[in-house]
């Protein structure tokens, strides 16, 4: 089998990118996955969207993004629903020193076109009454951050990508990428042989893996992130309410249920997927002190998804001098999900050698070899 | 004879016996259907018996989404039919 590019990896940023690829004409364009569409950090994400951060990349990226979800169905020609819920993030400040940090935050976003603003706890407690008045001090809010179904945003952009002739190879491991002569000759899964000069690494959790396979080094690890759902309840929260200082974010989604995550403490490396009962006990501790009447709701059900890690936990998307012809597009470090449009479209036009939409050099690999970078994002759960 | 325990299902009257739940006091009462699928609302009855499937949910003095076939009657309780998914108070 012979192909233009072989992206590997089919989950948001993966299909987004083969999307991206076959709308500016790319032909041969195969994506391989070890497993399913969305079997990966895609599929167990928290699928909310925002563009409240701290660095001019990732507010940019988010931005563009957002716009893109908001009319992403009529794009695709998708004809089922996105469940795209646009009801704000409110981000709460428990400390000093972060409601300073939140007036820089939302100067910078407000500077860039995002309509983010800071508000008071009454103002907080209007837009989510349910919220404990005496677990923060003020919060910000952008209405129209929100979130959206990763399984069917995914399917809409694998289903739009078929009709553009893009190859999907599921269940086939990617266990050798070739390369003689400084470029890459060909991609070997455990089911064929794919000859082709570019690979897209799209692969998650295990984008570092990936990355060796062809001699590429990418500072990323991978870490487990848990996550719990609880039985649906008619609607009591319209905004996911989160806090970086206290580790929480909480968003009932359309169907009803809450679904709440927290970074656990000192997580080893690796790709351990298994559900703990320390998250479920630190998870609901956590939820019941910002938000005490969730803790009347039954927990479900819990699992588990990897981030990607990144030295200053922004993407890192493009080509890189250790390999013609490799592009890279991993290190969301948990936020792969909403960048993915954008994603898509900068490693197309990165791969084609296109004018980027946006500037890139603040997410090009080569970003870690200057000794100056100091931009580093701290708005992450 | 087993001591009678009383309650009301809908405001209607009803007796069980001390060792029943919930729901199996209303199942002994002849009451088939004890909630509604969210989605197309179609009945749902006493079925894992083991505080899983969720087919019981009802709304118990006040609080929705109880467990009924796990939750042992008492005296006293006000059982009700419970419509969509229910809300905490």
């Amino acid at each position: 089998m012979k192909s233009e590019i072989v992206i590997v990896g089919a989950g948001i940023s993966g299909t987004a990118i083969a999307y991206n690829l076959a709308i500016r004409g790319m032909k041969d364009i195969v994506v391989v996955d070890q497993g399913y569409l969305t079997a990966g950090s895609t599929g167990r994400c928290g699928a909310g969207v925002r563009q409240q951060w701290q660095t001019m990349a990732n507010c940019t990226m988010a931005k563009k993004s957002i716009e893109f979800f908001e009319h992403a169905a009529e794009t695709l020609h998708y004809d089922e629903d996105i469940e795209f819920k646009q009801e704000g993030y409110l981000i709460l400040a428990c400390t000093a020193a972060e409601v300073e940090q939140f007036q820089k935050n939302v100067a910078l976003q407000n500077s860039l076109g995002i309509p983010s603003k800071v508000v008071s706890k009454e103002e907080a407690l209007k837009i989510v009454p349910h919220l404990n008045p005496d677990a923060f001090i003020s919060a910000t809010y952008c209405r129209t951050d929100g979130h959206l179904n990763p399984f069917k945003m995914t399917d809409a952009y694998y289903q739009a990508g078929k009709k553009l002739g893009v190859t999907y190879l599921f269940g086939e491991r990617v266990e050798r990428i070739d390369v003689e002569q400084g470029r890459i000759q060909r991609v070997v899964t455990d089911k064929r042989t794919i000859e082709t000069a570019r690979v897209v690494d799209a692969a998650g959790g295990y984008a570092k893996e990936v990355g060796e396979l062809a001699g590429v080094r990418i500072p990323v690890y991978a870490e487990r992130h848990e996550i719990l759902v609880t039985e649906p309840i008619e609607k009591m929260q319209g905004p996911m309410v989160m806090s970086f200082s206290q580790n929480l974010y909480c968003q009932q989604v359309p169907h009803g249920a809450f679904i709440m995550g927290r970074t656990t403490p000192n997580e080893p490396h690796g790709h351990d997927l298994s559900s703990s009962w320390q998250f479920l006990d630190a998870m609901a501790k956590t939820v019941c002190k910002f938000l005490p009447k969730v803790g009347e709701l039954h927990a479900i059900r819990q699992w588990a998804g990897s981030y990607c890690m990144s030295p200053d936990r922004q993407p890192i998307l493009g080509p890189t001098d250790q390999l013609e012809g490799f592009y890279l597009a991993c290190g969301f470090s948990g936020h792969g999900f909403m960048f993915a449009p954008m994603t898509g479209v900068l490693l197309a036009e990165m791969i084609l050698g296109l004018p980027t939409t946006l500037p890139v050099e603040d997410l090009l690999i080569d970003r870690f070899k200057k000794q100056t970078t100091t931009v580093y994002e701290k708005s992450v759960v | 004879m087993k001591q009678e325990i009383p309650f009301t299902f809908d405001g209607v009257p009803m007796t069980g016996r001390v060792g029943d739940t919930v729901a199996s006091a209303l199942h002994a009462a002849g009451v088939m259907k004890l909630s509604s699928s969210i989605k197309r609302h179609r009945p749902r009855g006493f079925y894992c018996a083991i505080g899983n499937c969720s087919s019981c949910h009802m709304i118990v003095d006040g609080k929705s989404n109880v467990k009924t076939c796990v939750t042992p009657l008492r005296a006293g309780m006000k059982v009700e039919t419970q419509t969509g998914k229910g809300v905490v108070r």
